[in-house]
C-alpha cells in the first residue's frame, strides 16, 4: 500500500547501513591498514624491540615514486623505507650510509664513491652501483622525472644538465658504475656540500629491473615497492596514513630499536592536538595560539627550519619599479613583534635572506658573517617613502598577493597593519588559492606577493641562485653584477673567496636593490612523549629520521 | 400594566435601515495587513523577537561607535586579551578589539543574508512556481537545468571568478548566487505540485481566474509557510557560505570580518580561549532565533486560517 | 509511470553529459597547473613541455575533451597527477567508504529524530515541547557543524574516552563524525515537518477522522505524518547527496579518509582526472537520487502525476 512507501524506504536505509557497517568492519579486518599489529618476527635482529611508535603527518602521502615525489611527506617517508649514499646524524653532517667511504679527488671534481658490503634489498637483490646511475639518469630525464627536482643533479654533475635537455645522452653524463660496488661521479665545479646532497632523496637508489617489472604500478602500493632504507612499508593508505615496519634487510639493522612507526595522515591541527592529548600518537606540533599554554609543559620543545618567508616584489610593477619605495616598505615593519607575538612558535624576525643557522665559512654561521642585511627602521622608512613618492610623482597604490594558507594570512595582516601604522599607507590583501597565486606571478601580474623558500641543503647557494633566472616569479630581478657574482661563486674553487661573494651577493639583493624583504625564518614548536626518544629533525632536506628513534 | 407599555410606545420609533445595512458584519473591517499585523502583535514571543532583532540591528549600526577602538586598529601589546572594562568583548590574536569587530560583522552579516534571502524569494520563488505551473516538459527542461547547475562543482566556477572580479561584497553574492536559490524553487515546485491538484484551484480554475491571478493570490499565500521556514535556514547558510568564501579569498579581505569569518577564526582558537568563538556564536544564535520565532509568528499571523 | 521513468534516465544521460562536459572546459581553466610550479620553475622550457606531454597535456584542449569522454565510455577515469599514477577509479572507490558510511548514519539517525520531534512539536503546538523543539531547530543550524564537532570530539572522545578521537579504525570511529552531521539534519526535517504538520492537522479530513472516532495515533500516523512528507522528501534530496558525498571539514576534523576532502584537495591542485571523475561520480548520484526522489513524490502523494501537464 502506497504509505509504507516512506516506511519502507527508511527501513531499506536502516538495512542498507548496517549492511554497509558489516562490510566496513570486515574490510577493516582484512586490510589491517591501521591497527598497530605486534611485530612477530624481525629476522636477523638482535637488539630489543622498542614499542611502536605514532606520528603523524598533515597531509596526504601523494606518491612514494621518488621520480615524482617533491613535497615533505613523500619525502619524510621514503627518507625512512630507503637511503642514499650518506645520511645526516643527528647534527645534519653526513654520514656514510650505503656508502662505506668516498675518495675525493684533490681538485674537488671527481667523487669516488665504494659502496657496503652485502648491502641488499628488501627483495633480497643486491644494490650495486648500476641501481645509483639509474635512479639518478632517470631523474634527470624530463620523460621520467615529473617532480622538477632534476636540477639538484644536472646543476652539479658534469653533462647532466645536457642530458636533461636532450643535447646530450646518457653515456655523456659522468656517472660510471665502474663495478658493483664502485661509483664514480664527476662534477662541474667545486661542491662542497656534495656528500649532504647524497643524503636527499632524489640521490637514492633504484633497482632497475624491479622499476621495470612493476611498470606504471610502481610506487602506488605497499608491495609495488622495494626498500633500502631502516624500515620496510607494511601497508600505505593515501590519505589514512603509513605503516613502516622494521625492515630485516638493512645493513645497520641492529641499531634500529623500534619495530613499527604508525604515520597518520592528521590535517587540522586541533584534532592532531587531541589525538596527542589522548595518547594516539607521540608528537605534535603545536599552533601558534596554543603555545603558551603548553609553554611549562615538560614535554615542550621548538625547532627551527631553514626556511625564510619573504616579501617578493616585482621590480617591474607599477609603484614598485622604484627602489626607495621598495627600500621603505622593507623597513617598515617590524618582524620581531611578528614572531613573538602572532607566530609565537619559535619563528624568528629575518635579518636577512639567509636563516640563522645556515652554516657560512665552516666556523661561523652566514648569518653571523654578513649580520643584519634588513633591519626594522621606522624614520628612514618614511623618509625613503617620502622620497619615493616625490621620484614617482604620486603615492602608489600596493596591492598584496598571497596564497590562502592561515599562516601567511596573518603574515599578511600584520604587514597590513605595519604599513598602516608606520608608513600611513593603506595597502589591500588580494588572497588567491596557491595555483593562481603561482600563475598570477608567473604571469607578471602582481606587485608584491608573500612566498617562502625551504632550503634543500646546507649552503647559502641554495637560496642564492634562484635569482638569476630572471623571471617574474623573481620579481623580474636583473642585474649583471648578481649573476655575476653567483657564477663566480659557483666556479669558485677557494672557499673563503666563495662565502665572500655569497655576502656580497645577499647584501646586493636584500639591501641595496631592496628585491626581497626577508620576514622571518620559520621555526615551529610542538610537544612530545618524554618517552620517546631518537627523533632527527632536520632543519632542511629530509625532514626527519626515524631510524634511531625509540620509545621505552 | 397594559396602560404602561401602552403610554411608552410612542417614545420608540424603529430606526431606518438601509437595504444592505441589515448584511452588514458589525466587527471593524481589517485590511490583510492590518489584521495580519494586529496577530502577530498578539504573539509575545513574536513580539519580544521583533524586539531584540531591532536590538541587533541599533546595535550593529552603532555598536562599533560606542568603543574608542576601531575594527581594524591592531595593538601587538594586547593580543588575546579576555574580556574587560577596556575591551568588553576581548582582544583577538592582533589585539583587534573585538567588540568593534563583532557589530562590524554583524553589519555585513546581515546584509549579506538579506540579500541573500531576497535572491533566494525572487529568482527561487519564480522558478519553481513557473517550472510547477507549466508542468510537462517546461518542468522537465527547467529542473535538468538546476540538476546541470548543481552537477558542475561551484567551487571550480568560483575560483575562477576569484580570478576575473575583484573581492567585495557584489562578487559574494555573484558566488552564492549561482545555486543559492535552488533549494528554495525546488521546495516551491513541491509545494505548488501538491496544490496544482487541491479543489480550489480547480474551482479557481474553472471560475476563470487567469494563472497569474492563481498564482499570486491563491497557491503562493499557501506556500508562505515553506518560504518562510526555509528562509530562515538560508540565513545561516548565507553566512557560513560567506565565511567559507572569505577563507579561500573570495569576498572579505584582512581587515574587514564578518560573523561567519570571525567564528572561523575563534574556531582556532576553541580550547585556548574560547571568549573568541563564544561571542560571535552568540551573536549568531541570538539573531537566528530570533528570525526563527519571528518567522513563526510571522507565518501564523499570514495564514488566514489561523485566525482566532 | 515506467515510460516517465525511461524518459528520465535518457534525460539523465543527457544532463550528465553536460555536467560533464561543462565542467571539462571549465577545469581546463583553472590558474595554475597540475605539477609544482616552484620546482618546475628551476627547469627550462623545453622539459617542463616534455613533462607536459607525457600527461598528454600538450595536445588542443578539445583533443583532450574527446580523448577522455572515449576513455569514460570504455569505463576509464583516468589516473591522477597529485596522487602520481593512482587510478582515479581506485582513489574513489577507496575513499566513498566512510563518506557513505557517516553521511548514511546521519541522514537516518537526522530524519528519525526530526521526524519525531516535527511531529511532537506541531501535535503539542505552543506548548514546552514546541518551543524546546524549535530551540534545538534553530541551535541545529545557527552553531557551525565544526564546532559541534570539535566540542563532541574533545568532551566524548578526549575527555570522558567514550568514542575514539580520530581516525578510520574500527565502526566507533564513524560515530561521532554522523552524530556531528546529522544536527544540521535534525534541524532542518524538525522545522519542515512541523510546518507542514501544523498545516495538515487544520485540514478538513482531519477533523472528519476526529469526529468519525479515530484515536489520535492512528490519525497521526495514517493522515497527518504521511500528509507531512513532502517538503522532507524535497529536502532530503540534496541532503542526501550532500552528505554522503563527504563534508570536507567534518572528515578533516576526525581524520577520516573520505571523499569530500579528495574533491576539494583535487580542485585545489589542478588534479584534471581526479576532478572529472569525482565530479561525475557526485553529478551521476544527485541525479539518480533526485529521480528517485520525484518517484516518492507519486508514491507519496497519488494526487501527484508526474509528467502530465495538462494546461
Amino acid at each position: 500500500m502506497k504509505k509504507k512507501g516512506s516506511l519502507s524506504l527508511l527501513a531499506l536505509m536502516l538495512v542498507f547501513s548496517v549492511v554497509l557497517a558489516a562490510c566496513g568492519n570486515n574490510n577493516e579486518n582484512a586490510s589491517g591498514s591501521s591497527s598497530p599489529s605486534a611485530s612477530a618476527g624481525a629476522s636477523g635482529s638482535a637488539a630489543p624491540s622498542g614499542k611502536p611508535i605514532n606520528l603523524y603527518v598533515e597531509n596526504e602521502i601523494k606518491n612514494l615514486s621518488q621520480w615524482a615525489a617533491s613535497d615533505d611527506i613523500s619525502f619524510t617517508v621514503l627518507n625512512n623505507v630507503s637511503e642514499g649514499l650518506y645520511r645526516l646524524d643527528a647534527d645534519n653532517n653526513p654520514q656514510p650510509a650505503l656508502a662505506q667511504d668516498v675518495a675525493i679527488s684533490d681538485d674537488k671534481l671527481t667523487y669516488t664513491f665504494t659502496l657496503r658490503d652485502g648491502i641488499q634489498w628488501s627483495n633480497g637483490t643486491p644494490i650495486t652501483s648500476a641501481d645509483f646511475k639509474y635512479a639518478w639518469l632517470g631523474e634527470m630525464n624530463p620523460t621520467t622525472a615529473t617532480n622538477g627536482y632534476s636540477f639538484i643533479l644536472t646543476d652539479y654533475i658534469v653533462g647532466g644538465a645536457e642530458y636533461a635537455a636532450g643535447t646530450g645522452t646518457a653515456d655523456q653524463v659522468a656517472i660510471e658504475a665502474k663495478d658493483d660496488k664502485t661509483l664514480v661521479v664527476t662534477l662541474k665545479q667545486p661542491t662542497p656540500f656534495f656528500l649532504r646532497l647524497t643524503s636527499l632523496v632524489p640521490y637514492f637508489p633504484l633497482n632497475e629491473a624491479f622499476v621495470k617489472s612493476q611498470g606504471d604500478q610502481y610506487g602506488l602500493a605497499a608491495d609495488k615497492l622495494i626498500y633500502a632504507g631502516p624500515y620496510v612499508l607494511q601497508s600505505f593508505d593515501i590519505a589514512a596514513g603509513a605503516v613502516l615496519k622494521k625492515n630485516p634487510t638493512y645493513w645497520d639493522n641492529s641499531n634500529v630499536k623500534t619495530d613499527t612507526i604508525n604515520l597518520k595522515v592528521i590535517k587540522e591541527q586541533s584534532t592532531a592536538l587531541n589525538a596527542y592529548k589522548a595518547g594516539q600518537i607521540d608528537r605534535v606540533t603545536l599552533a601558534s595560539s596554543d603555545v603558551d599554554a603548553n609553554k611549562s609543559n615538560p614535554e615542550f620543545g621548538t625547532g627551527i627550519k631553514f626556511r625564510t618567508t619573504y616579501l617578493q616584489f616585482n621590480t617591474k610593477a607599477e609603484g614598485l619599479s622604484n627602489v626607495n619605495i621598495r627600500k621603505a616598505l622593507s623597513l617598515a615593519f617590524d618582524s620581531n613583534i611578528l614572531a613573538a607575538t602572532i607566530l609565537n612558535n619559535g619563528s624568528s624576525g629575518a635579518s636577512g635572506l639567509i636563516p640563522d643557522l645556515m652554516s657560512g665559512d665552516g666556523t661561523k654561521t652566514f648569518r653571523e658573517l654578513n649580520g643584519k642585511v634588513i633591519e626594522a627602521n621606522i624614520e628612514k622608512a618614511k623618509e625613503l617613502w617620502a622620497q619615493g613618492v616625490q621620484e614617482l610623482g604620486s603615492a602608489p597604490k600596493l596591492t598584496l598577493l598571497i596564497a590562502d594558507t592561515s599562516e601567511v594570512k596573518d603574515v599578511a595582516t600584520f604587514l597590513q597593519s605595519e604599513f598602516k601604522n608606520n608608513l600611513g599607507i593603506d595597502v589591500a590583501i588580494d588572497t588567491k588559492t596557491s595555483k593562481a597565486r603561482n600563475e598570477l606571478m608567473d604571469n607578471n601580474n602582481y606587485q608584491m606577493a608573500v612566498t617562502a623558500w625551504g632550503a634543500d641543503y646546507d649552503d647559502a647557494m641554495t637560496y642564492m641562485d634562484l635569482w638569476t633566472n630572471h623571471t617574474p616569479y623573481r620579481g623580474n630581478y636583473e642585474s649583471s653584477e648578481y649573476d655575476t657574482l653567483i657564477a663566480n661563486a659557483k666556479k669558485e674553487t677557494d672557499d673563503a673567496k666563495r662565502t665572500d661573494m655569497l655576502l656580497q651577493a645577499e647584501k646586493l639583493l636584500v639591501d641595496t636593490d631592496a628585491v626581497v624583504a626577508p620576514i622571518y625564518f620559520g621555526g615551529y614548536s610542538f610537544l612530545q612523549k618524554s618517552n620517546v626518544t631518537g627523533l632527527i629533525y632536520h632543519p632542511y632536506g629530509n625532514p626527519v629520521e626515524f631510524k634511531s628513534a625509540v620509545a621505552q | 400594566m397594559a396602560n404602561h407599555t401602552d403610554s411608552l410606545d410612542h417614545l420608540f420609533v424603529p430606526v431606518r435601515q438601509e437595504s444592505g445595512e441589515q448584511e452588514r458584519i458589525s466587527r471593524p473591517a481589517l485590511s490583510a495587513f492590518q489584521d495580519s499585523w494586529r496577530r502577530l502583535r498578539q504573539n509575545k514571543a513574536a513580539v519580544i523577537s521583533l524586539i531584540l532583532l531591532g536590538i541587533m540591528i541599533v546595535l550593529a549600526i552603532v555598536g562599533p561607535w560606542l568603543t574608542k577602538y576601531s575594527y581594524a586598529q591592531t595593538n601587538y601589546s594586547a593580543v588575546y586579551q579576555n574580556p574587560s572594562a577596556d575591551h568588553w568583548f576581548g582582544t583577538d590574536k592582533f589585539g583587534r578589539d573585538q567588540w568593534a569587530r563583532i557589530w562590524q560583522g554583524t553589519r555585513i552579516s546581515l546584509l549579506i543574508a538579506v540579500l541573500a534571502a531576497a535572491l533566494d524569494l525572487v529568482v527561487g520563488v519564480a522558478y519553481g512556481a513557473i517550472s510547477a505551473l507549466k508542468g510537462g516538459k517546461v518542468d522537465n527542461v527547467m529542473q535538468r537545468i538546476i540538476e546541470i547547475l548543481i552537477g558542475v562543482p561551484s567551487l571550480i566556477i568560483i575560483i575562477l571568478l576569484m580570478m576575473i572580479m575583484k573581492a567585495n561584497i557584489f562578487t559574494i553574492m555573484v558566488a552564492m548566487s549561482i545555486t543559492g536559490w535552488v533549494g528554495m524553487a525546488r521546495l516551491v515546485r513541491a509545494q505548488i505540485l501538491k496544490l496544482k491538484q487541491q479543489e480550489f484551484v480547480l474551482a479557481a480554475r474553472t471560475l476563470g481566474t487567469s494563472n497569474t491571478q492563481i498564482i499570486l493570490k491563491h497557491l503562493i499565500p499557501n506556500t508562505i509557510g515553506m518560504i518562510v521556514i526555509n528562509t530562515m535556514f538560508t540565513i545561516p547558510s548565507a553566512i557560513f557560505t560567506e565565511a567559507f568564501l572569505s577563507f579561500i579569498g573570495l569576498g572579505l579581505q584582512s581587515p574587514q570580518a564578518s560573523l561567519g569569518v570571525l567564528i572561523h577564526d575563534g574556531f582556532q582558537t576553541l580550547s585556548s580561549h574560547f571568549y573568541l568563538l563564544l561571542f560571535p556564536a552568540l551573536v549568531i544564535v541570538i539573531i537566528m532565533v530570533a528570525f526563527n520565532i519571528l518567522g513563526d509568528g510571522l507565518r501564523d499571523a499570514l495564514d488566514p486560517r489561523m485566525r482566532k | 509511470m515506467r515510460r516517465y521513468i525511461a524518459k528520465r534516465i535518457v534525460y539523465l544521460v543527457l544532463t550528465l553529459f553536460i555536467i560533464t562536459t561543462a565542467t571539462f572546459f571549465l577545469m581546463k581553466n583553472l590558474p595554475g597547473t597540475p605539477f609544482d610550479e616552484e620546482k618546475l620553475a628551476l627547469l627550462t622550457q623545453e622539459q617542463r613541455d616534455q613533462i607536459y606531454a607525457s600527461y598528454g597535456l600538450d595536445k588542443p584542449v578539445i583533443v583532450q575533451y574527446v580523448n577522455y569522454i572515449g576513455n569514460i565510455v570504455q569505463g576509464d577515469l583516468g589516473t591522477s597527477i597529485y596522487y602520481t599514477g593512482q587510478d582515479v577509479k581506485d582513489i574513489i572507490v577507496d575513499r566513498i567508504y566512510p563518506s557513505a558510511l557517516v553521511g548514511l548514519q546521519a541522514i537516518l539517525l537526522g530524519t528519525v529524530i526530526g521526524l519525531i520531534l516535527g511531529v511532537l512539536a506541531a501535535y503539542r503546538h505552543n506548548s514546552g515541547w514546541d518551543y524546546a523543539a524549535m530551540i534545538v531547530s534553530v541551535l541545529g543550524v545557527s552553531i557551525p557543524n565544526f564546532v559541534l564537532a570539535a566540542l563532541l570530539q574533545y568532551y566524548i572522545g578526549l575527555k570522558w574516552g567514550i568514542l575514539p578521537v580520530a581516525f578510520w579504525e574500527s565502526y566507533d570511529s564513524s560515530v561521532l563524525p554522523s552524530i556531528a552531521l546529522s544536527v544540521g539534519v535534525i534541524a532542518i526535517i524538525a522545522r519542515f515537518v512541523r510546518t507542514e504538520m501544523l498545516e495538515v492537522l487544520q485540514q478538513d479530513y482531519i477533523v472528519t477522522a476526529k469526529a468519525k472516532g479515530l484515536g489520535q495515533m492512528a490519525i497521526l500516523s495514517r493522515h497527518a505524518v504521511r500528509n507531512s512528507l513532502i517538503p522532507v522528501i524535497t529536502i532530503l534530496g540534496p541532503i542526501v547527496v550532500n552528505l554522503l558525498t563527504g563534508s570536507l571539514v567534518i572528515e578533516n576534523i576526525f581524520g577520516i579518509p573520505g571523499i569530500g576532502s579528495l574533491f576539494v584537495d583535487s580542485i585545489k591542485t589542478n588534479d584534471y582526472a581526479t576532478i572529472m571523475g569525482v565530479t561525475i561520480f557526485y553529478s551521476a548520484f544527485y541525479v539518480v537520487v533526485m529521480l528517485l526522489v520525484d518517484i516518492l513524490y507519486s508514491l507519496v502523494d497519488p494526487r501527484i502525476r508526474l509528467g502530465s501537464g495538462r494546461e
